[in-house]
């Protein structure tokens, strides 16, 4: 878009570009760096032993997993009967959930927490997926109910000529024509749900059901402050977000811009 | 409507091949409730249960678990509205926001500017300032903690720099430890502006920047006077994104400092849960309420902009 000339103008876009992003290396670099000092790999091995290793990455996975799914199919359900479906008083109730949508979380646990002790959800899943996908949904349902507003009524009408109810029109118009903006919820809601720490730390307590965030932390009490090891844990959990990136930029890039697609 | 109606009867007397008035899409829109239902149930529930719990327990005096709560009517506000401690976190909140909003601003925009005209390896940077957006703020806390120590690797740069006289323990200094959060969550999210500004200035139109090239513009006054006015509404969606985050503040201020030392770098999220570890759930409770209060004020203020900006644009 900007046209440079020059040479030398054009080095020095280089460098200036290039000593911009370098503080943003440096974290990485020393992650990276201090997880191999001292015992080397055997930091790693260390965390790799921690008890129940793995199931920090499932449990994160099925947290994520559920939460996926309800926000998917709330948003997408809800996008449809605000944007294309009679209510009486919509922006009264669209509005009562889009109240939501600045939610603290830390707030919802004094109250949540003797709710699920007495639903006997407490250190469960769900005690992290339902409060996690309640504060998802208002912000996905208000990108996505603008995205819907924006699939032109003659294609539904056209739909429901050919005899289509409201689900088949749902199925067969909605949600293909959804695509491009569910590949980005998906993506917004998957870095949401895996890397919440608040919750989990709230309503997760057995060691066998902690999540990835956790991980790191894991040496910071146990051990005093043992920091290679904590960083080797960084690394082990970074990684899979960092692989899932790199594979899906596209994806990530524009589920993380989803906020300006107006 | 009843001559709409008349309208639509009277074309279907006449046959197809007259051009029927189109009936109006809210007539023959089926009901919708069923399809908000769920969400709405969702959020709704969850929320407003809350909130109206959260309200009931704030005029407790209770532990938060046990059986034992005691009715302390509104005496849990007029000590919160005492608490300096509760003050200054609010305080924090709002220098956190402006100043990563501001920051984060300048570095999307000139991010965005740069890697559009035309730099070698592009994507490399692109990937470099994206990466911590994606890395969760709990996996990185350690990270931050080691580079921030007395011996981390930004005391390190310092003094190579020949600027020792700065070095110091990043965060456990009452004059650096909200700076060094701020500067952190800088850190983790200038990705968002970034690429909410890259993909905002690839919808510039060609001709009008060409046309301002013809009439001898440059670079600079390009990017001032034809992008910027086009990139108006990503810096208001970067403030609410920004707004958001501030209000929702807890991660890094509480694997980073845990508010301190001596609350210096204290956040609501952090008094919220301190307290309600503390087993002062009735204190917490209160804080919590008046906390969502100013988050319901933004949700509302927000939803209004976003609306009326959507509106305005439905009439252009």
């Amino acid at each position: 878009m900007f046209e440079i000339r020059s040479r030398i103008s054009r080095v020095i876009l280089q460098v200036m570009i290039t000593v911009l992003v370098l503080p943003f290396v440096v974290p990485l670099v020393v992650m990276v760096q201090v997880s191999f000092s001292g015992a080397g790999w055997g930091n790693y091995k260390a965390v790799t032993e921690v008890p129940f290793f793995l199931y920090f990455f499932r449990n994160s996975g099925l947290i994520a997993l559920g939460v996926i799914a309800i926000s998917y199919a709330l948003t997408m359900m809800g996008a449809y009967g605000f944007s294309k479906l009679r209510i009486r008083g919509r922006e009264f109730f669209f509005w009562m959930i889009m109240g939501a949508l600045t939610l603290p979380e830390v707030v919802l646990i004094a109250p949540l927490f003797p709710t699920f002790s007495k639903l006997g959800l407490y250190d469960t899943f769900w005690a992290v997926i339902i409060p996690v996908s309640a504060l998802q949904v208002p912000f996905t349902l208000l990108l996505t109910r603008t995205f819907v507003d924006g699939i032109p009524n003659d294609l539904l009408e056209a739909a429901r000529i050919d005899g289509c109810g409201s689900i088949r029109t749902f199925w067969n118009v909605i949600i293909p024509l959804s695509r491009p903006m569910a590949a980005a919820i998906i993506v917004l809601v998957f870095i949401n749900a895996w890397n919440a720490y608040l919750l989990p730390l709230a309503f997760l307590q057995n060691a066998e059901h902690e999540v990835v965030t956790q991980l790191p932390q894991y040496f910071r009490s146990q051990y005093s402050d043992d920091q290679t090891k904590q960083l080797a844990g960084a690394v082990l959990t970074a990684l899979p977000e960092v692989i899932a990136y790199i594979g899906l930029q596209k994806f990530f890039e524009r589920g993380m811009a989803a906020g300006a697609i107006k | 409507m009843n001559a709409q109606r008349h309208q639509s009867r009277s074309s279907e007397l006449v046959g197809l091949a007259k051009v029927p008035a189109r009936p109006s899409r809210v007539q023959l829109a089926p009901h919708g409730y069923l399809w908000i239902f769920p969400a709405f149930a969702l959020c709704v529930g969850v929320i407003y249960y809350c909130v109206g719990y959260s309200v009931y327990i704030s005029t407790l005096s209770w532990d938060g678990l046990s059986s034992y709560q005691q009715d302390v009517g509104l005496e849990n506000y007029q000590k919160l509205f005492a608490d300096p401690l509760f003050w200054s976190s609010l305080w924090h909140t709002v220098v956190f926001f402006v100043v990563v909003f501001t920051l984060q601003t300048l570095l999307g925009i000139v991010f965005a500017a740069i890697l559009h005209s035309k730099v070698k390896l592009a994507v490399i940077y692109k990937v470099l300032i994206f990466l911590p957006v994606v890395i969760a703020p709990a996996i990185m806390a350690p990270v931050h903690r080691n580079v921030l120590s007395k011996d981390g690797a930004l005391n390190s740069i310092l003094s190579s720099l020949g600027l020792g006289d700065f070095t110091r323990s990043w965060l456990a200094d009452t004059s650096t430890s909200l700076w060094a959060i701020i500067g952190v969550q800088i850190w983790s999210s200038a990705g968002v502006a970034f690429i909410l500004f890259f993909a905002a200035m690839s919808q510039v139109d060609l001709e009008t920047l060409e046309a301002a090239r013809i009439d001898g513009a440059g670079n600079v006054r390009t990017l001032l006077y034809i992008v910027m006015p086009e990139v108006k509404g990503t810096v208001i969606a970067l403030a609410v994104l920004n707004a958001m985050a501030a209000l929702r503040l807890f991660d890094f201020p509480y694997l980073l400092t845990r508010g301190g030392p001596v609350y210096s770098s204290e956040f609501p999220g952090v008094f919220i849960y301190r307290e309600y570890a503390a087993a002062h759930a009735g204190y917490s409770s209160a804080a919590s309420v008046v906390l969502l209060v100013i988050a319901l004020g933004a949700s509302v203020l927000m939803t209004m902009r976003h609306r009326r900006s959507l509106r305005a644009e439905q009439g252009r």
